[in-house]
């Protein structure tokens, strides 16, 4: 009974938690945002007098939606669903127990190839990328992290819009400079921002600020974007004053959390293959359960983690599976669901009391660290770059769970997921072209991202593999997104250099021992 | 901390109960190795739900949060039974300081300067670093004899999104809870810490809390009495929030300096921008730290320094007296809770 009502509360509870659909209607925000408005316009103005490449237009930004008040949810539900839900769970789930080993017990027979040459470079580009990433975040930065808290100090909201606006006109200088000495384009950039320090006499300090800027910046240079994050100025839940620094921070730690791509390698009984249809399933219970998105990815980085440092027996696999999930949703949701419904949901196959046991074994195992930040949050910042778009971001939203399913993304970071997931997105949408803004919001430059883009297409190219998450996808809430986005990759694959007639990478990866 | 695995509860010495939570006990206790000081905080396994989340998130969180002013995780030891979080240890928490030290409850002007300044830095640091405290107050605030102060117990915090989710509007002790949540709010920011920090810096300077509501109304009452009565021309969308009731008595807004008289013109100034009933409203931590109020804090520091150490060597001398009479008298000491019996 009590479980009933936790049940209930939580599945409402949930469809304001979802971060899809804030029902947050106060009057407030609409005043923020005429207020932000306002300054955004300013901003524009002031941008495309400076530099003549301002990609957004003042309409567009005019017409912005707010994200918290514009979305629709994804995962709208029913009330009162969830006991009923719960029920079925059990006689349903049988025959996807029984699946579960079934087709794992299937892979064995497989006859394991070695990888192809066509998966190969693919992986060595990102691992390339991936280097340079992670060297950016070690070094680079740190160093901007410091930066802007000390620049913060000494500037106010306005002036820090015009030190991002000089720090990339400084950037622009350095890439026409090209081969000038390391002096030139220092100099040069002080110049430009002196130059725009007489336009705006109060602007001291950013001088030092981006004369600074220029000896760390990174080898690539950036179009100058706006800084869109001054319009939130006045929406608490944007914390605008905080979000470069989070960011920063999360791009920081991102490594951290980060799997061993290559795990299955100390793995006795598992494949590749079994961990996609776990994955599968665990979409599943995810979607039973009405949990949030955060909670589904916190889940599989867990499952991810602990078999990345632990040999799993495949009689176990579900076990970490359905804990995984249990402690992602104690981390993530407002209400968790009670023990007893993940015992359910994996149809009796294990005890509460292995559940628990399982619980503290995993936790430990992954040192309680379960700061992984959350491809969610890249997301939706990169949808702020594109006025928060409903559609390209729940296509994106797919096809960012496509890097759950598909082991092969498990070498990339979040981040680069959620850049390559928006990126494919617009790109089937027409939503023109991967601007200033979109390289800004996202931290990924289309060179950047096209290995994971190529990835995303390969997997979509290829016939359906995991049916729970083709069906979630394929219902009129998620606007189809997985019955347009295959048809769309089965199209223009080719035209991308995607070669599905190349064996399946999925099995190529599992060497015979 | 990577040995936590095995790391063993026999390797600490437990000493005197320091405090009881509401799903913990905490410990003085001493590493046997290094007889260096520390508190054990226990956490009962519920046989039924297994690790708390509030003690997931707890122990996550504060492995990301190394700050001077944020108490550190030194390890945790896991058993069958329980859990157990090793932290620096701390002298003891602002509340029984201000029992302890201040005159009535009321601290110096120097000091509270400088543990306001400390509590800002930490409060920084979690928001740089996307976490939400939810729950600070002076009990969850701990004082060194150095003169430090730490953000402690992290069990209601929590990492958030941007932009942030909806989450639960049980969160921080009623007296120190945000009037935004005190309506039933769930999609509040950062600035429900900085209300806290509000009330907490008022309460260091009187020795008293700034609002101690009995109840949900009752707190929104005495918040009212104080700052005004909110209205839709005062606070656009305020009566969309699921708490707010039409017919809330009406209260004019106070002046501050009648209330505090013992806070100078620039802290109030600081105070009025904590205070601030819309959560948007609310100053950043980030821009608290730059306020004019803290300009001085160096030199005053300097001062403080001083004086400290003869403070020391008094309260010392003080306690021994206090110990002395107390055995005398066969009664424990006050103050603590369960604490030492001398």
């Amino acid at each position: 009974m009590q479980s009933r009502r936790a049940a209930r509360v939580r599945s409402a509870s949930n469809i304001e938690a979802n971060d899809e659909n804030k029902a947050t209607t106060t009057t407030r925000l609409t005043r923020a945002k005429a207020a932000a408005l306002s300054t955004d316009a300013a901003s524009t103005k002031l941008t495309t007098s400076k530099l003549s490449t301002t990609t957004t237009t003042t309409a567009a930004q005019n017409n912005r939606k707010r994200a918290a008040l514009g979305d629709v949810s994804n995962v709208v539900k029913a009330d009162g669903g969830a006991v009923e839900e719960s029920k079925k769970v059990g006689g349903k789930k049988v025959s996807s127990k029984i699946a579960l080993t079934n087709k794992a017990a299937a892979t064995n027979g497989v006859t394991k190839t070695t990888r192809t040459a066509k998966a190969a470079p693919i992986k060595n580009t990102g691992k390339e990328e991936e280097v340079k990433r992670t060297n950016n975040g070690s070094g680079v930065m740190a160093k901007s992290r410091k930066r802007t808290t000390t620049a913060a100090a000494a500037a106010a909201k306005a002036k820090k819009e015009v030190v991002v606006e000089e720090k990339d006109a400084s950037s622009v200088t350095t890439t026409t400079t090209t081969t000038a000495a390391a002096a030139a384009p220092t100099v040069k950039a002080v110049a430009a921002v002196e130059l725009k320090v007489k336009v705006d006499a109060k602007e001291a300090e950013p001088v030092v600020h981006a004369s600074k800027k220029i000896r760390t910046k990174e080898p690539a240079p950036r179009p100058p974007h706006n800084d869109l994050d001054d319009e939130d100025a006045d929406d608490p839940l944007m914390v605008s004053e905080y979000v470069s620094e989070i960011f920063d921070y999360l791009r920081e730690i991102e490594p951290a959390t980060q799997p061993n791509p290559d795990y299955m390698d100390h793995q006795d009984e598992l494949k590749w293959k079994m961990r996609g249809i776990l994955i599968d399933w665990l979409i599943e219970v995810h979607t039973r359960f009405r949990l949030l998105p955060e909670t589904l990815f916190l889940a599989v980085n867990i499952v991810d983690r602990f078999l990345s440092s632990k040999v799993v027996k495949l009689d176990k696999l579900q076990l970490v599976g359905v804990t995984a999930m249990f402690i992602a949703a104690k981390y993530e949701e407002v209400f968790s669901p009670h023990v007893q419904y993940f015992r359910h949901v994996a149809d009796d196959g294990f005890t509460e009391e292995e559940i628990l046991r399982a619980e503290r074994f995993v936790l430990s195992t992954l040192d309680y660290n379960l700061s992984y930040p959350n491809p969610m949050n890249f997301l939706r910042r990169i949808s702020k770059a594109d006025q928060y778009d409903f559609q390209t971001r729940t296509v994106a939203k797919y096809l960012m769970e496509i890097s759950l399913l598909d082991h092969r993304f498990m070498e990339f970071l979040p981040s680069h997921v959620a850049a390559a997931a928006m990126y494919l997105s617009r790109m089937m949408l027409e939503r023109g072209p991967w601007d200033a803004d979109l390289i800004h919001y996202s931290d990924y430059t289309e060179d950047q991202i096209m290995p994971v883009f190529h990835l995303m297409i390969d997997y979509l190219a290829r016939p359906v593999k995991h049916e729970a998450f083709f069906k979630k996808y394929a219902s009129k809430k998620f606007m189809k997104a997985s019955i347009h986005a295959r048809q769309w990759a089965k199209k223009n694959a080719k035209a991308h250099g995607i070669d599905i007639s190349a064996p399946e990478p999925v099995e190529s990866e599992e060497e015979s021992r | 901390m990577d040995q936590s695995g095995k790391r063993h509860p026999s390797s600490f010495q437990q000493l005197e109960k320091l405090g009881e939570g509401t799903y913990a006990t905490v410990f003085k206790g001493r590493n046997r190795q290094t007889g260096e000081l520390v508190a054990l905080k226990e956490i009962h396994l519920d046989s039924e739900e297994g690790t708390p989340s509030t003690a997931i998130r707890e122990i996550s969180l504060m492995k990301e949060l190394k700050h001077e002013n944020i108490v550190s995780l030194h390890d945790v030891i896991h058993t069958e039974s329980k859990l157990m979080l090793v932290f620096e240890f701390m002298d003891r928490d602002l509340k029984k300081y201000m029992d302890h030290r201040g005159d009535r409850g009321a601290l110096d002007y120097v000091t509270i300067k400088s543990f306001m300044h400390q509590l800002l830095q930490g409060i920084a640091f979690c928001h740089e670093n996307r976490v939400l405290h939810r729950d600070l107050k002076p009990q969850n605030l701990l004082i060194n004899n150095k003169g430090m102060l730490k953000l402690a117990d992290f069990g209601l915090a929590r990492a958030f999104g941007i932009p942030v989710n909806t989450f639960s509007n049980e969160v921080v002790t009623l007296w120190y809870r945000a009037p935004d949540v005190l309506l039933g709010s769930r999609t509040y920011n950062t600035s429900i810490d900085i209300w806290s920090a509000g009330c907490i810096m008022a309460e260091m300077y009187t020795g008293r809390p700034l609002f101690p509501g009995t109840t949900n109304e009752d707190q929104l009452q005495k918040i009212f009495r104080l700052m005004g009565t909110p209205s839709e021309r005062s606070w656009p969308g305020i009566s969309q929030y699921p708490e707010y009731r039409s017919n809330f008595h009406v209260y004019a807004t106070q002046d501050l300096r009648m209330i505090l008289p013992q806070v100078d013109p620039m802290g109030l100034d600081l105070l009025s921008r904590m205070l601030q009933l819309r959560p948007e409203m609310r100053v950043s931590a980030k821009d608290a730290l730059r306020h004019p109020w803290f300009n001085d804090l160096k030199q005053l520091r300097a001062g403080l320094a001083q004086q400290q150490g003869q403070q020391q060597a008094s309260a010392e001398r003080a306690r021994m007296d206090a110990a002395v009479r107390a055995q005398q008298m066969g009664a424990p000491m006050g103050g603590h809770v369960g604490g030492p019996v001398y």
